[in-house]
């Protein structure tokens, strides 16, 4: 700490321009990058203006809905030469362009005296997150652990928050939920409460929206996807005690919940057709605009409650670059800067989601968004083993969600579905080779 | 002889590049999802790289459940709409074959629907099924009637319905030419005979009518197998994988389970449903020909 404060006491007094600016080689070069469509991106694409003017780097985006954005980078990456520099990254991304040698290893860049800034402060990064989205080669090949390294930085990350209507909870009397229980007993007691309101908004559609709806329940009431040895686990009694939650919530909230998307289950609960939301951070930008939303000021933020454990989702978007880039040493550089302490603010005052601590309990950032704080809080208990992010997930997760959606609308026995998808699921990891060892 | 063989080769040499071009945009690519169904074939690997493991996708599938479903689903959805589409189309081609003022707007309006982008059409029914909001189910709410949860308990019947609005038009229009184009003779003789409206329609229009209503409905057959954007904004193939036709199963296989030459062998599989429905198309059209061939050719030894 002395030695960097002396370091930079000597930069400010020789005023040098080869200490002081590091992005000196690099001024003119044109990075060409590419970011989803999403509301942290928008924010993103603000602040960018910034970067160039700071150093000389200019910025292309090329911005994509984001499973366009997922096929666009299979065919990019596979190329010998890319056109982009650096990518953002959905999570389940991750085990496909790290197992395919498509992903650059930052720790070239981090060891690199030049590039590595050392106010930087890696620790500061959320862990879950950083563990979930930019980690690779660890404990069960994707998660932290000895043998990892880091691959990405989380960017644009969401964890799942609590969001409820203060004025129906103060006019009723009804206090917030902190366990699992007492949400969804308030789920089915509100529509008793509040004739033609619905308790909980969540989405439920056929899909990976009825299976992220699962996950959301698995973990904090103390199930998984696969044990130790990849053996399937989500048919256990804490599987099924996920998904009657979710079967509650669903029954118990707005009408035709049963085939919400995201997009309706957001839409209900702006609408003030439900008395709680229960999923991602990403939507908080939209409760307090009057154009989208007719909740404005009415919704009050609380910790994802807790069943046997607290364990709230980890997921969204990453940033990495391509083993095919061009211009990899100043990708990183943006990488670098983008995340940084100052970038990260900057993005989170323009609406985007933070991926550091300091971001989270910043008092410019809380006056802007004073829900900031619980979200802070949400993130120490982000689950970077929310769901397994091998190449496999997204058989076994399409199958989940269909099946569950069977489970939400035709009735179907919840163990009886849920053993189907257990069985299906050991037959396509036996088939990648996940119990070769076994 | 040098001579007579650069004479026979003349037309070969004409028809090189369109030959060539065929084989470059039809059969290249036809023969790369071929092969590329004998793979196991991830979207990060380039297809050298992919492992070659016969027609173990083909087997797969065919034991495979969800698959079987969403064929079963491809049959339903193509069997209703393709009767439904062709009953009221056509009703609606014998309704309008008539000169009344203002005919060419009507016509115009009910092909509307047709020209519509299919990812609007998706919205669009969406919105109208909503469980809330929707026009059908507040229309029922203000006529005291139960709601309906259309794209929840009878997502296939919504989706067929919606699809039944934007294809029928297709259905007529093409109705209507094939009338428009009958000899009025034959009908002329029919009414000179005394048949009322009805033997009319039923003995001398649509016999005659018949070989393009098949060919109408063979295409309108290939097209609903196909459809994709439509269900794809309504429903997503949900719930469960009640409305999820083969075309999606195929985008989720390629997309979402990253297996590409799974998606190649479920294409295939499409393709040769296809070419048995295409090959009777052409199969029957040539059996039609042959018959009014010996029917004219009895009608020239009668005489």
């Amino acid at each position: 700490m002395k030695m960097l404060k002396t370091a930079t006491v000597a930069a400010a007094l020789m005023g040098s321009a080869a200490l002081a600016n590091p992005y000196a080689d690099y001024e003119g070069t044109t990075l060409i990058v590419n970011f989803p469509a999403h509301p942290h991106y928008d924010a993103v694409m603000q602040i960018l203006p910034q970067f160039t003017e700071e150093t000389g780097i200019e910025v292309e985006v090329d911005q994509l809905p984001y499973l366009a954005m997922r096929e666009r980078q299979t065919l990019e990456l596979a190329q010998d030469e890319g056109d982009y520099d650096l990518i953002a990254y959905v999570v389940f991304s991750k085990a496909d362009y790290v197992y395919a040698d498509q992903l650059e290893n930052l720790a070239k860049y981090f060891m690199n005296p030049a590039l590595a800034d050392p106010s930087y402060d890696a620790g500061d990064l959320i862990d879950g997150y950083v563990y979930n989205i930019g980690f690779a080669g660890g404990d069960r090949g994707y998660l932290s652990g000895k043998t990892g390294s880091l691959f990405g930085l989380p960017y644009g990350s969401e964890t799942s928050v609590l969001g409820y209507r203060k004025d129906i909870f103060e006019k009723h009397g009804l206090e917030v939920p902190e366990t699992y229980e007492e949400m969804l007993a308030l789920a089915c007691q509100i529509p008793e409460l509040e004739p033609g309101m619905g308790g909980l908004a969540s989405r439920a559609a056929s899909g990976h929206h009825a299976a992220h709806a699962f996950l959301l329940h698995l973990n904090p009431l103390g199930g998984g996807i696969f044990d130790d040895s990849w053996q399937p686990i989500m048919n256990s009694a804490e599987g099924v005690a996920a998904a009657e939650a979710l079967k509650q919530i669903v029954d118990c909230g707005p009408e035709g919940a049963s085939t919400f998307g995201f997009g309706e289950a957001l839409g209900a609960f702006l609408n003030g057709d439900t008395a709680m939301y229960l999923d991602t951070t990403v939507v908080a930008g939209q409760i307090n605009d009057p154009s989208r939303s007719q909740v404005v000021d009415k919704v009050g933020w609380a910790l994802h409650p807790m069943g046997t454990e607290r364990a709230s989702q980890t997921g969204g978007f990453g940033i990495g670059i391509p083993a095919n880039a061009e211009n990899k040493e100043a990708a990183f550089l943006l990488m670098q800067w983008l995340t940084s302490k100052a970038g990260d603010k900057a993005v989170a005052l323009a609406g985007g989601n933070p991926s550091r601590f300091s971001t989270h309990s910043d008092a410019d950032v809380n006056a802007a968004f004073p829900h900031m704080a619980t979200f802070g809080e949400a993130l120490q208990y982000a689950d970077p083993d929310w769901r397994p992010i091998i190449p496999t997930w997204g058989k076994v997760n399409a199958d989940l969600g269909t099946t569950l959606s069977q489970v939400l609308t035709e009735g179907l026995d919840i163990q009886e579905a849920l053993d189907g998808v257990a069985e299906r699921a050991r037959a396509t990891m036996e088939e990648a080779g996940y119990y070769t060892w076994q | 002889m040098n001579r007579h063989f650069a004479n026979r080769m003349t037309p070969y040499l004409f028809m090189a590049p369109a030959a060539f071009i065929m084989a470059i945009a039809l059969i290249y690519p036809l023969g790369y999802m071929m092969y590329g169904s004998l793979l196991d074939w991830n979207p990060s690997q380039s297809i050298s790289e992919a492992e070659y493991v016969g027609l173990k996708n083909y087997v797969t599938l065919f034991y495979d459940p969800f698959f079987r479903k969403s064929f079963s689903v491809t049959l339903t959805f193509a069997f209703f709409v393709v009767v439904f589409e062709m009953a009221i189309g056509v009703g609606l081609a014998l309704l309008l074959d008539r000169n009344i003022r203002g005919m060419s707007v009507l016509r115009t309006l009910f092909i509307l629907p047709m020209m519509i982008a299919p990812v609007v059409v998706g919205l669009m029914w969406r919105y109208m099924y909503h469980p809330t909001v929707g026009i059908f189910n507040r229309t029922l709410d203000n006529l005291g009637l139960e709601k309906v949860d259309w794209l929840g308990q009878h997502a296939l019947m919504s989706v067929i319905i919606a699809d039944i609005w934007q294809w029928t038009p297709f259905i007529f229009i093409l109705s209507l030419a094939a009338l428009q184009s009958l000899p009025q003779s034959a009908i002329e003789a029919a009414r000179i005979d005394g048949a009322t409206g009805w033997q009319q329609i039923w003995f001398i229009k649509l016999p005659m009518m018949m070989p393009i209503l098949i060919v109408t409905a063979l295409l309108r057959l290939i097209d609903a197998f196909k459809v994709l954007e439509v269900i794809l904004v309504m429903t997503e193939g949900g719930p469960g994988q009640s409305t999820e036709i083969l075309a999606m199963r195929i985008s989720r296989t390629a997309s979402e389970f990253r297996e590409l030459g799974v998606a190649a062998a479920m294409s295939n599989y499409l393709l040769l449903m296809l070419m048995i429905l295409t090959l009777s198309m052409f199969a029957f059209t040539r059996l039609q020909e042959r018959r009014s061939a010996r029917l004219a050719a009895a009608i020239q030894e009668d005489e």
